[in-house]
């Protein structure tokens, strides 16, 4: 995938000139995580969210059984954050962590406001991105208590098309809910029906 | 004529795994001057230099896979690699060996340590070279060309000084044993003690070697183990010479000019047709391979 520079999704997304993109990139700092490297882990609070302009984070919780449940994944362009840490100040429950080698922008509070307050543009769009999250839980937690496990797979190669390239089978199935041996029932019958060997 | 003179001797980045199985270099698509447009036909090349694994009963390798746009041209100069393929296709690529997979429209593959290697362990040495191929032929059926070394064609060296293995193209009037969508030139120099050898390619054609084993000069310039010599597209004639003996590929192939658009495992034109192939791929259409 390509880099998406938080500079360029800003410029695109909020048409902010290039001025008031630089006051704003005043507030923010830019960090380079390795693969396996951990941004987070229940026990502390994250005061910041991360928006990936190279690379792959994931948040996930972790069951007494030792079981990954994986949250959300995000790719380039993505946003992830653990949002009663960051907005709650309570101590998280979750872990985030890289999945390949990630650049990525620091985003925190005092940013947020000071974009706020800087440009009633941004604080629009703000709004429009929580609105748009909550859309995607919503669509989520319908996709999770009433579709079948062939649903849940497509709906997950709309919203991450390029994942089933950069992540292992385990982790789309943890995402999804259902086991590994049912993604691969999935996988094998959507083949058997659409592989037309020339 | 006019001696083609080296642009630029690239040392081996740092080694990464791909898979467990697969302790590569990459030269080309990320080294410094190396991108897919200057070496273009050639888009790929992972080098596993010289590397031991101990025996394991579990044989490594790089899980399931697809490639589409390409072909996938696999040396094995240490060690065995097995294959196996969404259609049923699968085989094994010996020491000395050379596979010549033309993944065109599509292939879902994994590659593995061959099992007994792997039981064994011992020294792994290989080049994975990737070699475009022109819109046209893109979406053109796959195949594999699996040639074993005693078929690639020799051509022999003055005074018992080596010999060229002609994986493709032509040297000196030996044929290459591998047919190729355009025009290219795919060799191994196996230099004996005091060897020296002459190569003379077009200046159109993109031209690049791997020192494989020993050090050479090339022209004149010393040249070590393991590094990459990027030639200039000027002049046609170069020379490699070697005190010790040596072993070195050297690659030469004609530009096919077209844009290029990759992503992963996917080469090709635009951003399009990439899209396609990831939905193909996610669709099933590449076939299922446990």
């Amino acid at each position: 995938m390509e880099k998406i520079s938080f500079a360029t999704y800003l410029q695109e997304k909020i048409d902010l000139d290039e001025k008031t993109i630089k006051k704003l990139y005043q507030k923010l700092t830019s960090e380079k995580h390795l693969k396996n490297e951990v941004l987070l882990k229940p026990g502390e609070v994250c005061s910041h969210a991360f928006f990936v302009e190279k690379g792959l984070l994931r948040l996930f919780s972790i069951d007494e059984k030792g079981k990954e449940h994986i949250l959300q994944f995000a790719p380039e362009g993505w946003f992830i954050v653990d949002r009663s840490s960051m907005y709650f100040k309570e101590t998280s429950q979750y872990y985030i962590d890289a999945i390949e080698d990630t650049s990525m922008v620091y985003i925190n509070d005092q940013f947020l406001d000071f974009a706020g307050q800087k440009s009633p543009e941004f604080r629009k769009y703000n709004e429009r991105l929580l609105h748009n999250h909550i859309r995607h839980l919503q669509n989520r937690i319908n996709s999770l208590i009433a579709a079948s496990a062939r649903e849940k797979y497509q709906d997950f190669i709309a919203l991450y098309p390029d994942l089933t390239l950069r992540v292992p089978q385990w982790m789309i199935a943890s995402f999804l809910g259902i086991t590994p041996e049912s993604l691969s029932r999935v996988r094998r019958n959507l083949a058997k029906e659409n592989f037309r060997p020339r | 004529m006019a001696t083609k003179k080296i642009e630029i001797v690239v040392p081996p980045r740092p080694a990464h795994f791909v898979g467990d199985g697969f302790r590569v270099h990459n030269f080309i698509s990320s080294s410094y001057r190396l991108d897919m447009e200057r070496m273009d036909p050639f888009i790929l090349m992972d080098y596993n230099s010289k590397f031991y694994f101990p025996p394991s009963e579990t044989p490594k390798g790089v899980g399931v896979h697809p490639h589409r746009g390409f072909e996938t041209v696999t040396i094995a100069y240490q060690g065995k690699v097995a294959h196996h393929d969404s259609s049923g296709g699968g085989g094994i690529i010996g020491e000395g060996d050379v596979q010549w997979m033309t993944a065109a429209s599509g292939v879902l593959h994994k590659e593995y340590h061959e099992e007994n290697f792997s039981k064994k362990g011992g020294d792994f040495q290989m080049v994975q070279l990737w070699v475009n191929l022109p819109a046209k032929d893109k979406m053109s059926k796959p195949k594999y060309q699996g040639i074993k070394n005693q078929d690639i064609n020799k051509y022999q060296l003055a005074e018992n000084s080596g010999e060229i293995e002609v994986i493709a193209g032509e040297y000196k009037g030996i044929k290459g044993s591998a047919s190729t969508f355009t025009p290219l030139h795919l060799q191994n120099a196996l230099l004996k003690e005091g060897g020296s050898a002459d190569f003379s390619f077009p200046e159109s054609y993109n031209t690049a070697l791997l020192v494989l084993e020993g050090n050479v000069s090339v022209n004149g310039e010393p040249v070590s183990t393991d590094h990459f010599v990027l030639f200039e597209n000027q002049g046609t004639e170069f020379n490699i010479q070697t005190e010790k003996g040596a072993k070195v590929l050297i690659l030469s192939g004609e530009p096919i000019g077209e844009s290029i658009a990759a992503q992963g495992p996917f080469v090709m034109n635009t951003r399009e047709e990439i899209k396609q192939a990831i939905n193909d791929f996610n669709q099933g259409k590449f076939g299922y391979l446990e």
